[in-house]
């Protein structure tokens, strides 16, 4: 019972500094999910428009086929909304000499004999090619390229082993005359790929500084060891805090929605409520993590790098910049080790899919088992080194 | 140790690393007594609060406060001991009300009673509107007074009071000392840490002399002055000596190793061994030199000057402070 009036009386605690500073109140509630907001809003677009990280790079096409199956392949990809800036030349040497210089970023090149190779692949097995030249100078843009390249010409790859996209390449197949592409894949709205990070970064971003920092400026300010020295237990200070966040924490989430959704349109595939549960677990985490850090007893200043590395670290490993399906070797053990991936992956599978969230067993349990061995292990520092702490 | 004992320390020692903070302290504090703790900084008093706070834990030895030790039963000791200092503060966003009052849910004070003693404590400092203010707000020495307030809501049968008055005005320092007299006449026990040498002279039962993490002396200040008794000083105004006249004066005095002399604002100020005929032979030696003499007398040996002789002499105090600012 003490505990939990404790508990209470820190959060309540927590409550009146925290209504006192104008300008934490304005960062942590306003300011962090505005900006972040409108800055993926800026840059994928709104929940209108489909968004692709490849319809506005310049790229050309060299046809050295010229026939009816790579004029279609032309016709296919100057129509679609992947290659806005996809131009055509004759001249394979002056677009590839023009990869270096940002004139193209990519230079698509239909070879002699393809159309040729297409028709006696149904005999004899043989593979039709598309070569992609690609500006390597910018990162991560060969893979998006040809992803996106892939998924269009993919019924010209007679190996190609989605089932039902062989089935109908086999039809199509049978009337050359007349080649289809197949799009293989989904289009989501650009909004609320967006969302998906959103939420995240910004409950990890004002979370960490809020309990980490906020411990810190405690041992600081002598306020730690007046609690110390107090009857409290430590698990009521943990308590209390986590309270106190998780009622900002869904403040910031409906921040976050309410401009997504009013300013971008936004229209996520699942309920608000599942939205807020996995913004809420995404907070737990970190708020686990940041007392983890509390207890190594690092000053206010640490905290703030600390804070940077761990947002670039999400970025690079736990999906948010590439999924970590597709990262390799070390990179993807990491990725497979941080239980803030498996986070994301759910906010993807929710808000882009539609899936019901306790359908997602795996990712439930990484979250919730790491949450509890956070807090657990984050109460046993504390409390064994809280008087090294407090001095 | 009697019945009466509330303190209790056996050969308490801390060490950080290979430094030694308190070096096999050994002592005991009566109840309702003010014992203060004397002595430069670095000498190892914070340290000695710290530790019988349960703040941090001893590397050998044992203490007791209020009957409980210090290591096996640190949160018993904790509910009976109240603390000021600069280590342990107020939240600065909260009114000294609302600081009271979590701390009153922490001590579990029910609610009545808690409101009932926050205005007996508001009142006893005279807080008046400044109660409604933010502790950021508060001057130093309100500050203080709403840390002894803190230190106070829960009746701590100990009181440690760290360098409480450093940063005050005369004026504060004076109730404050006064104050904390009222407190152990009612049974309270405090211990008052402080480098200022006058303060402890004033209004402590006993001190306890430390220098270099060591407990040097131990008794009341009269005792203290006493066990100085064998020492002499002389204070001559002599205006304008320069540094020749000094040394040819220190060679004709012939002072030895615990003597020492002392040019400040034209005062020059002269201890050594008991000797009747000191203030004859420094009027002698200055008038040799060609000194001009306003003044001269013999002194009685204040506090300051037992504390002195008792650490070595100022230079080896020098020598220890600049020791522990490297």
């Amino acid at each position: 019972m003490k505990i939990l009036t404790d508990s209470i009386a820190i959060a309540a605690n927590e409550f009146r500094q925290f209504r006192r500073n104008r300008a934490s109140v304005l960062i942590s509630l306003l300011l962090i999910p505005l900006f972040f907001t409108v800055a993926q809003g800026a840059g994928r677009g709104s929940a209108g428009s489909s968004y692709s990280p490849t319809a506005d790079i310049p790229m050309v096409l060299v046809d050295n086929d010229h026939t009816l199956a790579s004029a279609r392949v032309w016709q296919t990809l100057a129509g679609s909304q992947d290659f806005h800036r996809l131009t055509q030349t004759s001249d394979e040497h002056a677009a590839i000499a023009g990869l270096g210089l940002k004139k193209y970023y990519a230079v698509i090149v239909i070879p002699k004999g393809f159309q040729g190779i297409l028709q006696s692949s149904e005999l004899n097995s043989t593979q039709a090619r598309i070569i992609l030249y690609t500006d390597d100078s910018e990162p991560g843009f060969t893979s998006q390229v040809s992803g996106t390249l892939t998924n269009y010409v993919q019924n010209f790859d007679p190996r190609i082993e989605v089932q039902p996209i062989v089935s109908e390449l086999q039809l199509l197949r049978g009337r050359i005359g007349g080649v289809e592409i197949i799009r293989r894949g989904t289009s989501f709205p650009g909004f609320n790929i967006g969302l998906t990070v959103i939420l995240a970064i910004v409950q990890i971003f004002a979370v960490f500084y809020e309990i980490a920092g906020g411990l810190s400026r405690e041992r600081e300010e002598g306020t730690f060891a007046r609690l110390i020295l107090s009857p409290m237990n430590i698990g009521s200070m943990i308590l209390g805090k986590t309270v106190f966040d998780l009622i900002l924490s869904t403040i910031r989430t409906f921040t976050v929605l309410g401009l997504g959704i009013f300013l971008y349109r936004g229209h996520p595939n699942t309920q608000i409520g599942t939205i807020l549960a996995l913004s809420l677990l995404i907070a737990l985490m970190t708020m686990g993590l940041a007392f983890l850090v509390s207890a190594l007893k690092i000053g206010l200043r640490a905290v703030v790098i600390l804070e940077f590395f761990l947002v670039l670290m999400l970025y690079a490993f736990s999906g948010l910049l590439i999924d970590k399906e597709l990262l390799l070797g070390g990179a993807a053990v990491i990725a497979n080790s941080l239980p803030f991936s498996y986070a994301f992956d759910a906010m993807r599978r929710t808000i882009l899919v539609g899936r019901p969230l306790l359908s997602l067993t795996t990712d439930l349990t990484v979250m919730v088992t790491s949450i509890v061995g956070l807090y657990i292990f984050s109460y046993i520092l504390l409390f064994r080194f809280r008087e090294r702490l407090a001095t | 140790m009697t019945e009466d004992t509330v303190i209790s320390i056996k050969d308490l020692t801390k060490k950080f690393g290979h430094f030694t903070a308190v070096d096999e302290i050994n002592l005991t504090v009566e109840e309702g007594e003010l014992y203060g703790l004397l002595g430069p900084n670095g000498a190892g008093k914070t340290t000695i609060v710290r530790l019988l706070c349960t703040l941090i834990q001893p590397t050998s030895g044992t203490a007791s406060v209020a009957g409980y030790d210090i290591r096996e039963q640190a949160a018993q000791v904790r509910r009976r001991i109240g603390v000021v200092s600069d280590g342990v503060m107020l939240y600065k966003d909260l009114t000294i009300e609302e600081n009271l009052k979590l701390l009153s849910t922490l001590y579990e004070i029910p609610n009545e009673q808690a409101n009932d003693r926050i205005r007996e404590l508001l009142d006893m400092f005279a807080f008046k509107e400044k109660e409604k203010r933010m502790v950021k707000a508060l001057s130093t020495g309100w500050t203080k007074k709403a840390m002894i307030c803190a230190a106070l809501l829960h009746r701590p049968s100990v009181l440690f009071l760290d360098e409480v008055t450093t940063g005050l005005d005369p004026q504060s320092a004076i109730a404050l000392q006064e104050f904390t007299k009222s407190l152990c006449k009612k049974g309270v026990t405090v211990i008052w840490t402080t480098h200022y040498m006058g303060e402890p002279d004033k209004i402590c039962d006993r001190i306890g002399i430390m220098f270099a993490g060591k407990l040097v002396k131990n008794g009341t200040p009269k005792e203290l002055k006493l066990a100085v008794n064998d020492l002499t000083v002389v204070e001559v105004d002599a205006p304008n000596l320069s540094h020749e006249q000094l040394q040819k004066v220190k060679q004709k005095l012939n002072l030895n190793g615990s003597s020492k002399l002392k040019y400040e604002d034209s005062k020059l100020l002269i201890t050594s061994d008991r000797n009747n005929d000191l203030a004859e032979q420094v009027s002698t030696a200055l008038v040799g030199v060609g000194a001009k003499i306003r003044a001269i007398n013999t002194k009685i040996p204040s506090l300051e000057d037992a504390f002195i002789a008792l650490t070595g002499g100022e230079e080896e105090i020098d020598r220890f402070v600049e020791a522990g600012q490297k």
